[in-house]
């Protein structure tokens, strides 16, 4: 079980010693503890090869405006610096020899295990979804598309869906951004219903990174921004993965 | 012969598709059901079979008490539709491991003597007054007017009369054990709800962890029901998450939440989320809630 809260992970990064605690914690390099570059991650993160199955690629069921943005942004992984996320059925693949640092690593492996956005694989039921995200820029666009199995009100998505895809977004952009890893905080002000079927862009950007944690904001509206369904403000906190020894 | 069959065909088409649409709406609202059990308010049908959503209920208001046993029928039974069968997903199942088991049963005891009451839950076809639930959504019956008119349905709102009778709500779309196994009880003394919680292996986010998002999904799904046994209809305006420390995937969590302060129609409500043991606090979330008015469209 972990003894540790967040709050003490950070206090580390004060040079305090752990009340209470057995033994003290190695002391993070600030200069260097976090010095996997972007580029670095987001290479490592985008597996070239791989048999996993990537499920934010277009299918039947993603609506004409979520399939022609899609378009849009394909293009742009060519000439604006802009790269597609692959999205695997648990994150335990996207950090395939590597583990969660501080004991934190679950001591077994289970198989069946699944990313939460990725819950329903039948396509169009839950999450449709795929991100891209900009390096350089430190920022994020969603393409989400809500199935009927995520209904709140009838015919709209429930807020948790939304929640939960910000929360997904924030995780990837503050992974790569700044191996952000554990969520913080997180603030949503719903506005507008989104309508089961329809698709909802979410820009997220990087805010600031401090005190070992990254800020970062998402505003989820229509495609041609003329109706704004959420906003929210998310806080992840920073902390590297170990290598995994192989045995 | 054949006009008169065609006639009689699509008066049946319109029943068929009144019927669906009425399963749709019903499919989909749990949570939203309570617009039927909204304390005495005039116009609302009687309380469906099971009602344990309004624990404010005065004997003498003339509907029919039956002992509140766990899963029991209260309220007119001839409110009860028979269309469909609906099943109640808090209760215990092969799914819920020891602690989950437990926590369920220490509570039912409490319920013995009313000042608990175990909240059902249910995941669609819903029997519910749906008339009640349309006048907050217009904005989502295009196809009513369609109906309405006896038209034949449009390719589009077919294709959506399809995709929204498929709906589920969403923390109840999982199946059993995969995702999110909960049962809620109202503390009818203190006004607060207790949720028990257990997040299954589809509910990942960092390996071995629940998702932000599924905790995020259970917080407002906890803080709702309060605001709904407090007000009736209410929707999340606002949710204010601190999470504290990841919560393993596969353990039992309990959210205590409660209603802070109400003006007018806004809701302030709060929760905790801690270990069976409460001696760990996982997060802690404010939030705000608006109770819906009638004469306003959401869509």
């Amino acid at each position: 079980m972990i003894r540790r809260g967040f709050q003490a992970v950070i206090r580390l990064g004060h040079h305090r010693v752990l009340p209470g605690a057995p033994h003290v914690l190695p002391r993070l390099n600030r200069t260097s503890a976090f010095g996997s570059s972007t580029d670095s991650l987001v290479s490592r993160f985008c597996l070239e090869k791989t048999d996993l199955k990537d499920y934010a690629l277009p299918n039947a069921s993603w609506c004409p405006d979520m399939l022609n943005l899609y378009q849009e942004f394909l293009e742009k992984t060519k000439t604006d610096g802009w790269i597609k996320l692959p999205s695997f059925k648990s994150n335990r693949d996207h950090i395939q020899g590597l583990k969660l640092p501080f004991g934190l690593a679950a001591t077994s492996d289970k198989s069946d295990w699944r990313i939460f956005t990725r819950c329903l694989q039948v396509e169009g039921q839950g999450y449709e979804y795929v991100i891209f995200f900009h390096p350089s820029k430190k920022k994020s666009i969603c393409l989400f598309q809500p199935g009927p199995y995520l209904e709140g009100a009838p015919g709209f998505a429930h807020g948790g869906s939304l929640a939960a895809m910000m929360d997904e977004t924030f995780s990837k952009t503050a992974y790569l951004a700044g191996e952000g890893l554990f969520t913080l905080s997180l603030n949503i002000r719903f506005k507008n219903l989104i309508p089961v079927g329809s698709l909802a862009v979410l820009n997220v950007d990087v805010e600031k990174i401090e005190d070992q944690k990254l800020y970062m904001s998402c505003i989820a509206q229509s495609r041609d921004q003329q109706r704004v369904y959420a906003k929210s403000s998310g806080v992840f906190l920073q902390l590297q993965l170990e290598e995994e020894l192989s045995q | 012969m054949g006009r008169s069959w065609r006639a009689g065909g699509s008066a049946l088409i319109r029943t068929g598709a009144l019927v669906a649409v009425g399963a749709m709406l019903r499919s989909c609202v749990s949570r939203l059901r309570t617009l039927a059990v909204l304390r005495g308010q005039p116009g609302v049908a009687p309380l469906p079979a099971k009602d344990p959503w309004s624990p404010r209920v005065n004997p003498g208001a003339g509907r029919r008490e039956q002992e509140a046993k766990p899963g029991c029928v209260r309220g007119d039974p001839r409110s009860f539709s028979s269309e469909v069968i609906h099943m109640d997903l808090s209760l215990p199942n092969p799914s819920w491991n020891e602690d989950m088991r437990l926590l369920f049963d220490q509570f039912m005891k409490k319920s013995e003597d009313g000042s608990w009451k175990h909240l059902p839950s249910y995941k669609s076809k819903f029997t519910q007054r749906t008339e009640d639930i349309k006048i907050y959504f217009p904005g989502m019956n295009p196809l009513s007017s369609q109906i309405a008119t006896g038209k034949a349905l449009s390719t589009d709102a077919k294709l959506m009369k399809e995709k929204l009778s498929q709906a589920q709500l969403f923390p109840r779309s999982l199946e059993e054990g995969l995702g999110f196994e909960y049962a809620m009880f109202h503390n009818c003394v203190e006004d607060r709800i207790v949720c028990i919680f257990q997040g299954g292996p589809y509910l990942q986010g960092a390996p071995g962890f629940l998702h932000g998002g599924a905790i995020a999904t259970m917080i407002d799904a906890t803080l709702g029901a309060c605001a709904i046994v407090a007000v009736g209809v209410a929707m999340t305006a606002s949710l204010n998450i601190s999470f504290k420390r990841p919560i393993p995937l596969g353990s039992v969590v309990v959210i205590n939440s409660q209603v802070d302060k109400v003006e007018g129609r806004k809701l302030f409500l709060s929760c905790n989320i801690r270990s069976v043991d409460e001696k760990t606090v996982y997060s802690e979330a404010t939030s705000l809630f608006v109770k819906l008015d009638p004469k306003t469209r959401l869509t």
